[in-house]
């Protein structure tokens, strides 16, 4: 099916965001603004997500130029999945931005930023042509980088001329790549690589592309040998930023790395995965041993994200379907866990008098806040995955997976290091929630607004009860991917 | 021409990455240009047409081997990402060098520990 609303989850974020800066003048004007297209965007792509629910492939021809000349947007159930949870963070993130104390959340350029963020997260999700999603990365990097620069913290400046030296690195991989690509296929439309791959042309440069993409895409969603900028950039960021970052824009790797090994890459596809299956353990491990021994609250959800992407990883190295829809439906409940137990230690951080997340500083904070340390609690048992709740039915998920591909060593470390996430997350429960602040500590009366954690948790319990739908839908979209034929003949013959 | 490219995008690689691992922060913004610029003369080489002659210019198709044209819609795209990357790198180096009154990576150490 050929419409334009592919494109509506792009251009009215960036519509939102031209809007916002000519009214920055009135900060309320301009705020609603961004939430009135945070809300639209959502509405979109939830649309988009039910028309590809009916079988169809949705397509866009920007331009009305035919693939593979023009650029195309393209959407199946995968694609549906991750830009449904990228734009439920970013419109949690907006709300979280309307309540939030923040100094940089009050620049005038903070929501224009924040909207165009989004806009490349959509963009680079949707599109059909991989020049086109390396300059929606590069616009949601720099908009990132700028959000992290401006950041309260006062490391944001330094953490930003960092990744923003690391990511040009991981840009030059990608177009590295895609300078091989063309060479050897003179297309750049990933439907017609495809297409050119499976018909059996095989030259060694697109091999070397294929290597130099996945370092690029591993570089964007901070795995192991490319993560030491993670920790540092994620921490350093205002807190809404920091939410959707640690959660949906780590993913946009995850995307490209799925699609790389189901749409093109078929043929090199096993050793990618054993590939994949080494760095994601190294991944678990590292984060989640991080993650418990680190110094501040923040940074251990970071580091947390890290050893998370790792249980995603094995989930696609293991590569049978069902750890597929495993790694779909993990990726996709993390977003929400994640985000919703940043945006609360944002909000217990923003009463301390230095604003900082320290758990030298924040020990006890909560400890009054009973609402918010109920939300901690159940966001964290969800990471640990504790039953009812959503992050149990990805674990269960991983681990039928790991049965199905036999690889039993693999799932004996996979299962051993969930008991990491249980102790570090109620260690720091304990720490903020469940102790008195020590004396002469000034707690200021009121922080940011605990909304936006709580829809996202409620979001988190709601998908833990009525798990099959989910299932359901990535069971779907697994079995779409693994027909690459479809894709490839409804963006090209569409 | 094949030639020349490799060899100019290879020099200026070989260039650009041994500015980025510089300890000053300046040098290490021109690594970064540098290596786009690279870049950008490998899209130039890698153009499925191998001609000199101006693409589709008076809306007629030239005589002769023309360019490839889309490598060079490419590369106005990669060199304005380039380009506005680069100018914010150097804007907040300069913040920061008024900050922390140099601009040595090492003296920079908010974030060490």
């Amino acid at each position: 099916m050929h419409s334009p609303l592919l494109v509506a989850p792009i251009f009215i974020p960036l519509g939102g965001a031209a809007i916002g800066l000519l009214v920055a003048r009135n900060r309320t004007l301009q705020h609603s603004i961004g939430l009135i297209s945070g809300v639209l965007a959502w509405l979109a792509s939830l649309t988009i997500l039910s028309i590809n629910l009916n079988g169809d492939i949705l397509t866009y021809y920007l331009g009305g130029y035919q693939p593979p000349y023009g650029i195309a947007f393209a959407s199946d159930l995968l694609t549906s999945l991750f830009a449904v949870m990228a734009t439920t963070v970013m419109l949690g993130g907006i709300i979280y931005v309307l309540g939030c104390k923040d100094k940089s959340v009050s620049t005038p350029a903070f929501m224009p930023l924040f909207l165009c963020m989004g806009a490349g997260l959509n963009g680079s999700l949707y599109t059909g042509d991989i020049f086109t999603m390396f300059v929606f990365i590069e616009l949601m990097v720099i908009s990132s980088v700028v959000l992290v620069a401006i950041s309260d913290n006062r490391l944001g400046m330094e953490a930003a001329i960092k990744y923003l030296l690391i990511s040009a690195m991981g840009t030059l991989f990608l177009l590295t790549g895609i300078a091989a690509l063309y060479a050897s296929f003179g297309t750049l439309n990933m439907a017609d690589i495809g297409r050119l791959l499976a018909e059996g042309e095989r030259p060694v440069l697109a091999q070397a592309a294929a290597v130099m993409l996945m370092c690029a895409f591993l570089l964007k969603s901070a795995v192991f040998p490319f993560h030491f900028w993670q920790p540092d950039f994620h921490t350093a960021a205002p807190t809404p930023v920091h939410g959707v970052l640690s959660s949906v824009v780590v993913k946009v790797g995850i995307y490209g790395l799925i699609r790389m090994t189901t749409l093109m890459f078929t043929d090199e596809a096993p050793l990618i995965h054993n590939l994949l299956i080494i760095l994601g353990l190294i991944g678990i491990f590292f984060g989640s041993l991080s993650a418990w021994r680190t110094y501040d609250a923040k940074r251990m959800l970071a580091y947390s994200t890290f050893g998370q992407i790792g249980f995603i990883l094995v989930g696609i190295g293991w590569g049978n379907p069902v750890a597929l829809t495993a790694a779909l439906v993990y990726a996709f409940n993390h977003a929400f866990i994640k985000s919703s137990l940043l945006f609360i230690t944002g909000a217990v951080s923003s009463r301390t008098a230095a604003k900082t997340s320290r758990l030298t500083e924040i020990g006890g904070v909560g400890s009054k806040m009973r609402f918010v340390s109920v939300l901690y609690f159940v966001g964290g048992l969800a990471l640990a995955g504790v039953p009812p709740l959503n992050g149990f039915v990805s674990k269960v998920a991983l681990v039928q997976g790991g049965i199905g591909a036999e690889q039993w060593l693999t799932l004996g470390l996979v299962v051993g290091a969930g008991v990491i996430t249980m102790l570090y997350m109620t260690r720091t429960w304990q720490h903020i929630f469940q102790q008195h602040p020590e004396e002469g500590v000034k707690l200021k009366p009121y922080g940011d607004s605990p909304l936006a954690p709580a829809l996202l948790i409620a979001v988190c319990v709601a998908l833990g009860i009525f798990a099959s739908p989910l299932l359901d839908l990535a069971t779907r979209a697994v079995a779409q991917m693994s027909n690459p034929a479809l894709y490839i003949s409804a963006v090209l013959g569409g | 021409m094949n030639t020349l490219f490799a060899l100019a995008t290879g020099i200026m690689f070989a260039m650009g990455v041994f500015q980025v691992l510089r300890r000053d922060l300046v040098k290490a913004a021109m690594g970064f240009y540098i290596l786009f610029t690279a870049i950008n003369l490998l899209f130039l080489a890698v153009g499925a047409y191998n001609g000199v002659i101006a693409p589709y210019a008076n809306g007629a198709l030239p005589d002769g081997q023309p360019s490839d044209p889309l490598v060079q819609a490419l590369l106005l795209t990669a060199i304005v990402i380039s380009f506005g990357s680069y100018a914010l790198l150097l804007g907040m180096i300069s913040v920061s060098s008024r900050r922390f009154r140099t601009v040595d990576s090492d003296e920079i150490d908010g974030l060490k520990g």
